[in-house]
């Protein structure tokens, strides 16, 4: 009898525990909070850029509250096709406009492309992606308000130096210089894995197609338990602040092992990316 | 009454397993919700996509949607005639730095010819004070000039590198009249698209930062491309 209440009272603490962390760190954030926060349109700023006519202004303005009438729905699905055309062309004109090179993320035709001025540099097929629910369950519309105007990198871990030099000491003499003389060798690749986080909340995460090689497995395992351990530290401190944050959106991409290479170091330190999905 | 106290004994032993199945699953998902609150928040985002869910534009009137399509398609067509605008007028060359490779293009952007070349080394070389960088340029040049069997001026890190005095700058021994080869692209900063005589070393990075290319793809390069070209180097 005793042990029955004890183990009555431990499950409804155990249960009521549950509910509390589910609530505190799974469904506030989820159902309380925007993870996709909206673009702040630089209008002014577009203006100069792309002409008056062109910048895509919000359409509260377009119709009222009376006329509200819910049109069909191949009409709408037309209209949002041709607004992600719009956004996308809006947005590489934008970057085109600029000296540096900058990526296109094609999600519907599972491409990652590097362009500069408007001319497709490199193309390489993503060969999968893992998009998170947070982004695929966001209202049609509402996403397209979100990646409306290209993202700007924030910050960036990689497993691969972005800029690497071999140091060379000059040669005395012509001696020592025939020395130094070696057949040049095609260097190895590093194993790639990129976390790169972008303004708007979204993060983008490479991965390469291959298999990394021990000393790799490890140092991506390495950056990939950084993320984890930064997600359940905020956990835990959401358990008595009551504030946790979504979980970032991401898009996770895996292309081979060249690919990711070239788009990192082609990059500039400070790029821009547009999706297209 | 033998029966009866078997079943007791079957149900005291479930009830203690019980007992102790519960407690413990609820400590683990508590635990897992913890380690893996981003697995979860994803299930959370699409539980709550079946009871958010709303229409395309709500509130649109039919005559709304269709004045915004009527906008969106203008801006298209301005959008793509100024994007058109930045497309190179004349053929063009993009270099792959990673890979040592070249692509030229026509002006709609179709590969005419692909082929290897060699780019800069990435390498440092440390003369006492002085710091100088080998590795080629990324962005987008411009061919300021073409040259026919152009000789090469030596530069000083040419006699660094090589343990020689630097002579002075009007030197006769700057002057080398076969390393450029047969064609030479000026593309601004003292960089080039020229030819070599190490053609096997074509498809590595061995150049001080000029773009080394075979004489074919050299000649089909000279011939195409003309002042004002751009040159594309990732």
């Amino acid at each position: 009898m005793k042990n029955k209440i004890a183990f009555w009272i431990i499950t409804v603490i155990l249960t009521a525990g549950v509910v509390y962390i589910a609530y505190t760190t799974v469904f506030q954030p989820v159902f309380t909070k925007n993870p996709l926060p909206r673009t702040v349109s630089h209008v002014s700023e577009e203006r100069k850029k792309v002409g008056k006519d062109e910048v895509l202004i919000p359409d509260e303005d377009t119709t009222s509250t009376s006329d509200a009438v819910n049109s069909t729905k191949d009409v709408q699905i037309k209209l949002l096709e041709l607004r992600r055309k719009e956004v996308l062309l809006r947005s590489r004109l934008v970057l085109g406009s600029e000296d540096s090179t900058y990526l296109v993320l094609d999600l519907i035709n599972n491409l990652a492309v590097l362009e500069l001025k408007g001319i497709p540099l490199h193309e390489c097929h993503i060969q999968h992606v893992t998009i998170s629910n947070s982004i695929k369950m966001y209202p049609a519309d509402a996403l397209l308000n979100w990646m409306s105007e290209p993202f700007a990198l924030r910050n960036v871990d990689a497993t691969i130096p972005k800029i690497s030099f071999i140091e060379k000491i000059a040669p005395k003499d012509t001696l020592e210089a025939n020395k130094m003389v070696t057949e040049p060798k095609e260097s190895k690749l590093g194993d790639v894995f990129l976390v790169l986080d972008f303004e708007r909340n979204l993060r983008l995460i490479i991965s390469q197609s291959e298999q990394p090689d021990l000393e790799g497995e490890k140092i991506i395992s390495n950056l990939r338990q950084k993320f984890n351990k930064i997600e359940i530290s905020r956990s835990i401190k959401a358990l008595t602040k009551f504030n946790r944050e979504p979980v970032k959106p991401q898009i996770e991409i895996i292309i081979p092992k060249m690919d990711a290479t070239i788009l990192y170091k082609s990059l500039p330190l400070n790029p821009r990316m547009i999706l297209k999905m | 009454m033998e029966i009866e106290e078997k079943q007791e004994k079957q149900d005291r032993s479930f009830l203690r397993i019980a007992m102790w199945i519960i407690p413990a699953f609820l400590l683990c998902l508590s635990v897992l919700m913890i380690l893996y609150t981003p697995v979860f928040q994803d299930y959370a985002y699409k539980l709550k996509s079946m009871y958010t869910s709303k229409p395309l534009f709500e509130g649109k009137s039919p005559e709304a949607i269709e004045n915004l399509m009527v906008k969106s398609r203008r801006n298209i067509l301005s959008t793509e005639e100024k994007l058109e605008k930045l497309k190179p007028v004349k053929p063009y060359i993009v270099v792959n730095t990673a890979e040592n490779r070249f692509s030229l293009r026509n002006v709609n952007g179709d590969t005419i010819r692909t082929g290897v070349c060699s780019t800069g080394k990435n390498e440092l070389l440390i003369a006492g004070n002085k710091r100088i960088v080998f590795k080629t340029p990324k962005g987008i040049f411009t061919v300021r000039n073409k040259q026919q069997n152009r000789p090469w001026i030596k530069p000083d890190w040419a006699f660094i590198e090589d343990g020689l005095p630097i002579p002075s700058a009007r030197s006769a021994e700057r002057i080398d009249y076969s390393t450029l080869g047969d064609y030479a692209l000026e593309i601004g900063n003292g960089y080039m698209l020229h030819g070599t005589l190490y053609q096997r070393f074509l498809g590595l990075p061995v150049t001080h930062g000029c773009v080394r290319l075979g004489d074919k793809d050299l000649e089909v390069i000279y011939n195409t491309l003309s002042k004002g070209s751009k040159v594309y180097i990732y």
